[in-house]
């Protein structure tokens, strides 16, 4: 348990940091907040910028997701090789080779393509 | 209580020492960041019209937790806040959080520029964090262990910088990536007006630097026991050459900053999953039929 | 309270200056930004981030304003400068120095932020002025966002929060109206200006946009104020029957590619060599002899030559008939080496200035923002000439 307390207590100092940063500003700078428009380099917004626009690199995303699920296997994978032997890094490279196959397949269809 | 007070001491240090070198390079007076921080702290607070308060707390006070949540499993000397046996892990996953972040400062404020600052922070770690991931995992397994510790253990005779060299390049480029550093400041960009910063003033904006530097810190700290030996070196105790070792990568981080363009990612994403991916495989296979 | 004036002085010490050059203003922004950089003071990025705002020049009506909505937004402590076009080294660095006497002013700065406290920036103040959107569809737009509001709103999840986005207009402010965008999508579009007030820009440029994300679907571009002469005035005085040498016109012409080249390299992030660049076009402006720039210069082009991430990252940005960004900074560097090596040509100058670049809005259209950037810096347009 010790470690945690460790770190119990560097979160602790962290948010008195933090706390202690607004606090002074809150006594040291001038009152009250300004209200201000957005920065839009000398004009005033026309609407709300909040809206939906297209995830361009979309199709990246889905590659990333795949890569990043198997990451959840690479990290115990790392952990054995020693111990499993040669069929760990060959299972390993041939499932990561199919995802390259993927990897080339979506660049071949431009989808790291998108400006 | 005590080991978390000196790594707070030691990201605050760093942090204004990479600060000051940052402006002496870029040709200002080197106490320019002492100026800065004055300068915030008397600011006015500002508020965007309609901005979501709650939001760009999170987003800004989590840029300065996720950094110091990443430190506890660098060793500092012998052994660092938490020894984690998934020590890398945790690096990666709290450094990860960054992506939340600023995507939350991005959005809260309400406003063109930092929307799409981060926008491109999303496309930015897209491209980098697999390469990223690929380097730590190489690491572990050179180590055998996803310990902190064990790596630095396993560098006894030889660093992983030696034989791994491609890993150690790659997790630059990606340390450069995760602190939205240098040439992979896009999210930050100056064409952007500042990106996802734009809005902030005051402590919003302190905080938001103060988290950059600790990401670019923590960044650099993590490459000394990964892949410089941790603590080891002749004559001097093993905490100075933590600190020596950690000061040198991020004075490279700081340099390169001046010395190359920044990087859009509409290229560097293809040359990334084409180039950077398959090299850091190919390094893994290596380590992998080493360690056999 | 001590502490406060103590910090304020600090502060003080390092300002975030931020130039904008207005009509007539590049003469005293050159001065400007050379006296800044003298005094190693590190320069705003954005606008929003500076203390102290130092305008150029005589900004026109609409300029003005321009300059009023980033001053009204600008938290204190803050200070105004103010270079007219005849303004000389030394009034421009005693009005410098008022400006940090001013920005240390407690009682002063206190009562600034105080008066502009309770008076928040609303839409509603503005609404007369300026609702008008280039492409005319402003009626429409408004009606369309009111739609698709209420039939989505579910869908928009947390930025509502507390936007009460059940209405048309929160806060006084439409939200995006749809429409169709480049991949084919019906999705939110913003009207954006985008300038006149932003770093490395052209001076007066406006690039009236409609944004789909960071995607530019439409843009016009609109000119403040007239072009002004001073990259020219060697040749409009020897055409006025001034004896001007070749050496004064290569001067002149070498700082303005300088200036270009400063432009494009911070746009590209790279400021470095951005400020070598400037340095180098502040030192020929302040007259100094060949001998003391050629070697500097070559040094410089060596560096921007040589990085291929900057290659990389220009290729086929902005292509028109004389080629892409990288071919056109190829051009100022050789020309500028050109030029420098010309400094000591004593004989007369004939001929006409050279013609800059023009801005088509066409261009813009379909890239992203940061493209935008690169092919505006890379041009570095003037209004003279794109009207011409």
């Amino acid at each position: 348990m010790a470690p945690w307390a460790a770190v119990l207590g560097l979160v602790a100092l962290l948010a008195v940091g933090v706390l202690a940063i607004y606090l002074v500003s809150l006594v040291i700078s001038p009152r009250g907040t300004l209200g201000t428009g957005p920065f839009l380099s000398g004009t005033r917004p026309q609407e709300h910028a909040l809206s939906r626009y297209h995830v361009r690199w979309y199709a990246v995303t889905l590659v990333f997701l795949a890569f990043d699920m198997e990451m959840v296997f690479m990290y115990p994978w790392a952990l054995v090789v020693a111990e499993v032997g040669p069929v760990a890094v060959v299972e390993m490279f041939i499932f990561l080779g199919l995802l390259m196959v993927g990897v080339v397949y979506a660049w071949r269809e431009g989808a790291f393509r998108w400006s | 209580m005590l080991e978390g007070a000196v790594l707070l001491l030691a990201l605050v240090g760093l942090g204004l020492s990479a600060a000051c070198l940052d402006a002496r390079l870029g040709g200002a007076q080197v106490g320019a960041p002492f100026g800065e921080v004055a300068r915030l702290l008397v600011q006015q607070r500002r508020r965007t019209l309609l901005r979501d308060t709650l939001l760009l707390r999170i987003g800004v006070i989590s840029l300065i937790v996720a950094p110091v949540l990443a430190g506890i499993v660098i060793p500092l000397g012998d052994a660092p806040v938490a020894d984690l046996a998934v020590g890398i892990v945790w690096f990666n996953a709290m450094e990860v959080c960054v992506w939340g972040s600023l995507w939350l400062t991005g959005w809260a404020v309400n406003s063109v520029y930092p929307l799409a600052g981060a926008y491109r922070l999303v496309a930015q770690g897209l491209a980098y964090e697999l390469p990223h991931m690929f380097a730590l995992i190489t690491v572990a397994l050179g180590a055998g262990s996803l310990r902190m510790g064990d790596a630095v253990q396993a560098q006894q005779g030889l660093w992983f910088v030696v034989w791994m060299p491609i890993a150690f390049l790659i997790y630059l480029v990606s340390a450069l990536a995760m602190a939205f550093w240098g040439p992979m400041s896009q999210p930050v960009g100056t064409d952007l007006a500042g990106g996802v910063r734009a809005e902030l003033s005051g402590p919003d904006r302190l905080l938001f630097q103060a988290g950059r530097y600790a990401l670019l810190v923590v960044a650099a700290a993590a490459a000394v026991p990964l892949f410089l030996g941790g603590g080891a070196g002749p004559v001097l105790p093993s905490w100075l050459w933590v600190l020596v070792k950690t000061a040198a990568v991020l004075g490279l981080l700081v340099w390169v900053r001046h010395r190359v363009p920044a990087i859009r990612m509409d290229r560097f994403t293809q040359a990334s999953w084409l180039v950077l991916i398959p090299l850091s495989l190919v390094q893994l296979l290596v380590v992998g039929i080493v360690v056999l | 309270m001590v502490v406060t004036e103590w910090l304020l002085k600090r502060a003080a010490d390092h300002p975030r200056p931020f130039v904008v050059s207005a009509e007539h203003g590049t003469r005293a922004r050159l001065l400007g930004e050379a006296e800044i950089a003298r005094r190693r003071w590190r320069p705003a990025e954005p606008a929003s981030e500076a203390d102290l705002l130092v305008i150029c020049g005589t900004p026109g009506e609409e300029f003005e304003a321009a300059i009023r909505t980033v001053w009204d937004d600008l938290p204190g402590p803050r200070a105004r400068v103010d270079l007219p076009s005849d303004a000389t080294p030394p009034s421009i660095g005693q009005a410098l120095n008022r400006a940090v006497a001013h920005l240390a002013d407690k009682d002063a700065q206190w009562r600034d932020a105080a008066a502009r406290a309770g008076k928040p920036w609303s839409p509603d103040a503005d609404r007369n002025s300026d609702s008008h959107t280039p492409d005319g569809g402003s009626s429409h737009h408004g009606h369309d966002s009111h739609a698709s509001h209420g039939q989505e709103h579910d869908d928009d999840g947390h930025e509502g929060g507390h936007h009460e986005h059940h209405m048309g207009n929160p806060g006084g402010l439409p939200m995006a109206g749809r429409g169709p965008d480049r991949d084919g999508l019906s999705l939110d579009r913003l009207h954006v200006s985008i300038g006149p007030i932003l770093s490395d820009w052209p001076r007066g440029l406006v690039v009236e946009s409609v944004l789909q994300g960071d995607v530019i679907q439409d843009a016009a571009v609109r000119w403040l104020g007239s072009g002004e002469s001073f990259w020219a005035e060697p040749w409009n005085k020897a055409a006025a029957g001034h004896p001007v040498t070749r050496a004064e016109a290569g001067r002149r012409q070498a700082a303005a590619y300088l200036d270009s080249l400063g432009r494009l390299l911070s746009v590209s992030g790279w400021s470095g060599a951005a400020r070598r660049a400037r340095a180098l076009r502040d030192r020929l402006l302040a007259d100094a002899p060949r001998a003391e720039l050629a070697a500097p210069y070559r040094s410089f082009e060596r560096q921007v030559r040589r990085s291929r991430t900057l290659r990389w990252m220009l290729r086929d940005v902005g292509s028109i008939e004389d080629g892409d960004a990288v071919s056109r900074l190829d051009g100022w560097l050789t020309r500028t080496r050109a030029a420098i090596d010309a400094l000591e040509d004593e004989t007369p100058l004939d001929g006409a200035p050279p013609v800059r670049h023009t801005l088509h809005p066409g261009l813009l259209v379909g890239g992203e923002l940061a493209t935008a950037r690169l092919i505006i810096a890379s041009l570095d347009p003037e209004p003279a000439v794109a009207h011409a």
